[in-house]
């Protein structure tokens, strides 16, 4: 069976429901033709390149699904055409079987604010860790003053280091 | 030389693309015009292959409103 991806644009003033219940009806009169959807999603709202049907925006409506009978799919084309809430639509059929969409959106910030805790209490525990072995170290070998005075300078080396660090890992996450 | 012209590439090739999804309207914006019109395969260098199907990726996104058919720039 062959693949295909339907794009449609609806009116963008509908509201929420509005929009899932014109969304079902359009998957409903899929299923006449025998047709399994794969991905039915709302792609968002977008500023039109000419207006239709008077409109600047529309909401573009995803559909990708495997193809039933022919005939069914065909009286499917012009059902779409004759419903007044679809502004336009465009079958393409498609070479590969599409993935199943998953939503990253909600999923993202929460993976981006975990690595963020980790990324700044690490370095603050290695660094904590890194002073106290040098100071034992130097106090072992050379005299309390000199010591004093070396690790002074480690420490400040240290955290121009890590807030350099910090720093980068702040813009990556920005980028 | 001073007649000497830079070598041109296709930008597919180059970047590894295949297929060109209609749905990619940045991409497709770098190969038209300032009036929507498709450029030329002898201006971006693309391969013969690969601009008959940028071609009917940006016909397909004409005609469900994601790019212009004609673009005068009047707001």
């Amino acid at each position: 069976m062959r693949y295909y991806e339907t794009l449609y644009i609806v009116n963008p003033n509908l509201e929420n429901e509005a929009l899932d219940i014109t969304m079902g009806e359009i998957g409903t009169e899929l299923e006449k033709s025998k047709s399994k959807i794969i991905n039915h999603r709302v792609w968002g709202k977008k500023r039109l390149a000419y207006q239709i049907e008077n409109q600047k925006y529309g909401s573009f409506i995803l559909l990708q699904f495997e193809g039933g009978e022919q005939d069914q799919m065909n009286e499917f084309n012009t059902w779409m055409k004759l419903n007044n809430s679809v502004l336009r639509h465009m079958t393409v059929a498609l070479d590969e079987k599409p993935e199943v969409y998953v939503e990253l959106v909600k999923e993202k910030p929460v993976e981006k604010e975990a690595p963020k805790g980790t990324v700044e209490e690490t370095p603050a525990n290695e660094a904590v860790v890194e002073t106290t072995s040098e100071e034992t170290e130097t106090q072992s070998d050379v005299t309390e003053e000199e010591s004093t005075e070396s690790t002074e300078e480690t420490e400040t080396t240290e955290d121009v280091s890590d807030e350099s660090s910090e720093a980068d890992t702040e813009e990556k996450e920005a980028e | 030389m001073a007649f000497q012209s830079r070598k041109k590439f296709c930008y597919f090739k180059e970047n590894g693309i295949t297929d060109i999804d209609y749905k990619d309207v940045k991409l497709l914006r770098r190969f038209v015009n300032d009036q929507g019109k498709i450029m030329p395969r002898r201006i971006t260098g693309s391969s013969a292959k690969m601009h008959r199907k940028l071609v009917r990726a940006i016909k397909r996104s004409r005609s469900i409103a994601l790019m212009p058919y004609v673009d005068l720039g009047s707001e």
